[in-house]
């Protein structure tokens, strides 16, 4: 069964998107991650083009949050202050990544420029996770309490200006990590088409020293409009959003999220992590290969110019 | 230059009064629907008798054109730098997006190769300016064709027309992916080397209903068509979770 997708101006199966959507879905369930910076590259190995790619998963992430946040404010697990601050900062980094796009897309970059920033990302983020799955396990096997982080570490956030009081959070502190930190997801949402949320969330947690049980859904807080403010200017400055792409991954997506819960509950932390850490590896390299591999033509025709 | 050959001999048509050929399209608008996956066309003719040359009138050999519009197309090279492959130089070049010809016979038996380059004949006889970054056209445009042929864009079947004494069909595959626009299909007549008659048909490809709709929602209002997609989203995946609570 084809559909035809009317901004990529071709023709997919639908079962097969809705069965990416699905499986990606069941991966965030199952680890607790947004998903995004899976997408993208699955749908860039289908053949959509990347720039359609980064765009459309965008406006999947907004889809499939909003019911997360809504369950968040509803516990009150949402520092709205801190949220707003790295909205804020998360727009204009998403716009200034959108700006980005659109240069590389000038220079005829934007397929390298999408597949090198997921490979530095990707291989970094892959490698502290294997790092850190192993020595929780290997400490496990020791018999030594896993999180061997010192409280008495050192403070130099403290020393920066612009205070602000979060209460939610219980904080007292600068302004510019919280807007550092969500200009930087916000340029990550625009140019990869990535929630940002497994960058964020350790961040949140180690740097912020945010209260892990408010990290969660103001992360959602943010990453919904920040994903859904990079759907738009996409839309607006490359043309490059396809709704019925997007309804179809967010169908797969919502399904795929409720049954990958239901399995990740059986499984140990340290498990996921590790095999999470080997997805993410796997993915990375597979994007690094094609840099480093002869391709099969050196020339290429650019899609959507 | 093609196209001022084309018009030139549409012009002088009557110099080839004795010897007819009539064409028509099984259909001149082919719309894109969301289950398109590609589809065909059929070219009918039939070549006319003229009674004071005789049945030698019917004989010659018949080629199909069907083109679709210009577009600016840019292919790119990869260079190898510091162990990475990265789009170096690049070209730009108007071509036709959609090309497809056929023929009774292979082209290079009707005729000559000039001939073919005038009418471009033949995929590697099409004709254009090409603007390349590193000095060397030819390659980019034979790398253009190359992807065109994968993506079933281009094509050329040189046994395509199939003839039963003075009528003659051809089957023109749409792919897919074909882009939208006018088109224009180009029948010709050839003996002994030479176009003796000549006939031009347009017709049209346009995405059609919702999809078209959705398209130029995309182009003209941007900033309603991304705010209307991310409400979509957000509805769509809000409503679904109550099928969730429900189950």
């Amino acid at each position: 069964m084809e559909i035809y997708l009317p901004i990529a101006q071709m023709s997919v199966h639908w079962l097969i998107v809705l069965g990416l959507g699905f499986g990606v879905g069941f991966l965030s369930g199952v680890f607790g991650i947004g998903g995004g910076f899976l997408l993208t590259p699955v749908l860039i190995f289908y053949g959509i083009p990347p720039g359609v790619a980064v765009a459309t998963t965008a406006s999947q992430i907004a889809g499939v949050t909003f019911s997360g946040v809504l369950t968040h404010w509803k516990r009150g697990t949402v520092d709205f202050k801190m949220g707003l601050v790295m909205v804020i900062a998360g727009l204009v980094g998403s716009a200034a990544g959108v700006w980005i796009f659109a240069v590389l897309r000038r220079m005829g970059q934007v397929e390298f420029g999408v597949q090198a920033s997921y490979v530095i990302l990707l291989g970094s983020v892959g490698a502290m996770m294997l790092n850190e799955s192993i020595r929780t396990w290997r400490a496990r096997k020791e018999g030594r309490p896993s999180h061997g982080r010192s409280s008495g570490q050192h403070h130099w956030i403290h020393g920066l200006p612009l205070k602000m009081r979060f209460r939610q959070s219980r904080l007292y502190i600068s302004a510019i990590p919280p807007v550092v930190l969500g200009f930087i997801v916000g340029v990550l949402s625009a140019v990869l088409g990535v929630g940002g949320a497994f960058l964020m969330v350790p961040a949140m947690i180690y740097m912020l020293r945010m209260p892990t049980n408010v990290v969660v859904g103001t992360s959602m807080f943010q990453v919904l409009f920040v994903s859904a403010s990079t759907t738009i200017l996409h839309a607006v400055d490359n043309f490059t959003v396809d709704v019925v792409l997007g309804m179809i991954l967010i169908l797969g997506g919502v399904f795929g999220v409720q049954f990958g819960v239901r399995w990740g509950a059986k499984l140990r932390g340290e498990e996921l992590r590790f095999l999470m850490a080997l997805l993410v590896l796997a993915v990375g390299i597979g994007m690094a290969l094609q840099f480093v591999l002869r391709p099969e033509d050196v020339y290429s025709l650019s899609g959507l110019s | 230059m093609r196209t001022l050959a084309l018009a030139c001999l549409l012009f002088f048509a009557p110099a080839f009064a004795e010897q007819g050929l009539t064409s028509m399209l099984s259909q001149d608008y082919l719309q894109i629907y969301s289950n398109f996956q590609g589809s065909e066309i059929t070219v009918f003719g039939a070549l006319e008798n003229s009674s004071d040359v005789g049945p030698d009138s019917l004989k010659g050999q018949i080629v199909v054109v069907v083109r679709g519009p210009d577009a600016l197309q840019t292919v790119r090279k990869k260079e190898r730098v510091a162990g990475i492959w990265i789009n170096r130089a690049r070209a730009k070049m108007w071509l036709p997006s959609y090309y497809f010809v056929a023929s009774t016979a292979p082209l290079a038996n009707i005729a000559s190769g000039e001939t073919l380059r005038r009418y471009e004949l033949g995929l590697n006889n099409l004709q254009a300016e090409v603007v390349a970054s590193d000095g060397s056209a030819r390659p980019y445009q034979a790398a253009l064709v190359r992807a065109q042929q994968k993506s079933g864009l281009y094509r050329e079947n040189p046994a395509g027309v199939e003839q039963q004494s003075t009528a003659f069909r051809v089957h023109v595959p749409v792919p897919a992916s074909v882009p939208r626009g006018s088109y224009t299909v180009e029948v010709y007549l050839f003996r002994d080397g030479n176009v003796i008659a000549a006939q031009s048909t347009p017709f049209y490809v346009d995405q059609a209903g919702f999809e078209r709709r959705l398209f130029e929602f995309a182009h003209q209002k941007p900033l309603y068509y991304g705010v209307a997609t991310v409400l979509m989203g957000i509805l769509l995946g809000w409503g679904s979770t109550f099928f969730f609570k429900r189950s």
